[in-house]
């Protein structure tokens, strides 16, 4: 299958700021694709330039096989975005910004108010439909972004932070319907910085850091590359012991940040116990499972860079 | 002729029902604002100062001030809808975000703004009429054709106000358009006083402002004295807005690409 978005070499300068260099990608058809990054990424760039908000460039991108400088009046009948910041119309009902944005996409009335009122269905707002924006809560708006992106019934779902500032169940919530939608078959694209919220959705996803695509891949395959299986994060005076005892064969890799030192290996336990064997157990320290965030920090590092 | 095609495409309705929508949340608030102000400066200007005045010419001031008021008050909803308005839409709600997402050309969001004014030029228009009609100061059946000139009026004010509210940094600047461009026109419009004792120079700069070819017409409409100079009016108007009804196109379609 030819992929839903396809990008080759694509770069957004503005003066002399280089947004994005150069990026290649293919989002297959039917998935949801990640895209994570700190921010300055380049995330939102790259989404302005699928969703043909902002000219290219230079380099080729493709969205469902269409020239996004050529053909963006199509491309923007077939797909659906969800911008970053809230921009819903203050002015007008739940159900008014619903039925409006249908007739934009030249849905007559009659189906316009039948489709809003099952899309209010899915995303839990039924009731709401004479509500005033302004008395939604802020999930309650993202959800109802998500509906009115779906008024066209698109292929291709493009959402940029879907859930950055959500309390834990609004998020949950957003997730349960992103879900539902990749099971009917809509392409899913997505940014974030939540690790979670991208090893929770995400089939594939590149990590973007200053403009570049630094890694791409499955969640399980950059933990596998980029992290290791278990970490063991060490902090305290073991940290520093730690950091000069030979572990070879016994991880993967160590690295100490500040008073933290982490170790990536294939099994915390056996670690722990082969550590008490030589008498060097750290007292304080915390055993978990390799994330996407170790992956990402690794990437990009565990700097502040803003 | 891309301004002109615009016009009659389905999404520059759907931008016109966009605000019809939202006026609706707050119609009877809107009228009763909109129509008081210039009321109650034409009922003091005109019964009061009238009462010890005529115009040599023109007969009672407050004849002289009815129609030149009806169009002051459709320039004026239109002004500040239009500014104030479209400033939010493009910079607070992403509502013109929201459009070019969809699929709404930024041509399409200015003609559905302008018939949208052009409508409320014609509704505020015609309510200042009922009134003047009521205080017995309509005299001509012409002034059915009232709407049509209102409609232009609305359109011709509606262009500057927006390509100005697409220009400005900050909401507060868009004082500067009404205070330095806005009401001094205003003032040498033909509204107040008539220009005929005024230096030559000032009517010449006259003939420059929309707002006095359209009260060339209203006037002329009220009174029933239509003639070969309204159409110079009416041809000053259309030309108006066919000159300049792309600006404002150009700057939204800028503000939105980045």
């Amino acid at each position: 299958m030819s992929p839903a978005v396809l990008a080759r070499r694509l770069t957004k300068r503005y003066g002399a700021l280089e947004a994005v260099r150069g990026i290649d990608f293919a989002i297959p058809p039917r998935t949801c694709f990640g895209f994570l990054g700190p921010n300055g990424a380049g995330k939102t760039t790259t989404m302005k330039m699928i969703y043909c908000r902002i000219a290219r460039t230079s380099g080729d991108l493709l969205v469902l096989g269409m020239d996004a400088a050529r053909s963006p009046k199509e491309i923007k009948r077939r797909i659906g975005v969800v911008v970053q910041e809230t921009a819903l119309d203050p002015e007008l009902s739940v159900l008014e910004n619903l039925v409006l944005y249908a007739r934009f996409f030249g849905i007559g009335r009659a189906d316009a108010e039948r489709s809003a009122r099952d899309l209010l269905g899915f995303i839990s707002l039924d009731g709401k439909e004479r509500s005033l924006i302004r008395n939604l809560s802020g999930g309650m708006k993202r959800r109802l972004m998500i509906a009115r992106a779906l008024v066209n019934d698109p292929e291709v779902l493009i959402l940029d932070e879907p859930t950055t500032g959500l309390d834990p169940q609004a998020r949950l919530l957003v997730w349960e319907k992103l879900d539902s939608l990749r099971s009917e078959g809509k392409t899913l694209v997505l940014t974030s910085h939540y690790m979670e919220e991208a090893a929770r959705l995400c089939e594939r996803l590149v990590i973007m850091d200053e403009g570049r695509i630094v890694t791409e891949g499955t969640p399980n395959e950059l933990i596998a590359e980029h992290a290791a299986h278990d970490v063991l994060e060490v902090t305290g005076r073991d940290a520093a012991a730690l950091e000069s005892v030979a572990l070879d064969g016994l991880i993967r890799r160590r690295e100490r940040h500040g008073e933290t030192l982490y170790l990536y290996n294939a099994d915390n336990r056996s670690l722990l116990r082969r550590f008490s064997e030589l008498g060097v157990e750290p007292e304080r320290h915390v055993a978990r499972q390799a994330t996407l965030e170790d992956v990402f920090l690794n990437i990009t590092g565990r700097e502040l860079t803003e | 002729m891309r301004a002109l095609q615009a016009f009659f495409s389905p999404n520059a309705w759907n931008v016109f029902r966009r605000n019809l929508l939202a006026w609706q949340k707050y119609a009877f608030s809107s009228l009763a604002i909109n129509l008081m102000e210039p009321f109650a400066y034409f009922i003091a200007l005109g019964f009061g100062l009238g009462a010890y005045l005529t115009l040599k010419g023109h007969g009672s001031l407050v004849q002289f001030m009815a129609p030149g008021f009806m169009g002051f008050t459709a320039m004026n909803t239109v002004t500040f809808d239009s500014s104030w308005g479209g400033y939010e839409r493009l910079n607070f709600n992403g509502v013109y975000e929201s459009m070019v997402t969809a699929p709404v050309q930024p041509e399409e969001i200015a003609a559905g703004e302008y018939l949208w004014e052009a409508f409320r030029a014609v509704m505020y228009g015609l309510l200042f009429l009922c009134v003047i009609a009521l205080f017995g100061l309509v005299h001509s059946w012409l002034a059915l054709l009232c709407p049509i000139a209102l409609a232009l009026t609305g359109i011709m004010y509606a262009i500057p106000a927006l390509w100005v509210a697409m220009l400005v940094k900050t909401q507060e600047h868009l004082f500067y358009y009404f205070s330095f461009v806005v009401t001094p026109t205003t003032m040498i419009a033909g509204v107040f006083f008539p220009l005929d004792r005024m230096p030559r120079w000032l009517q010449d700069v006259a003939w420059f402002t929309p707002l006095y070819h359209a009260v060339n017409v209203f006037r002329a409409l009220v009174l029933g004295t239509l003639n070969w100079n309204n159409a110079i009016d009416l041809a000053w108007m259309l030309a108006s807005i066919a000159v300049l009804a792309m600006l404002p196109v150009r700057t939204l379609r800028r503000r939105l690409s980045n």
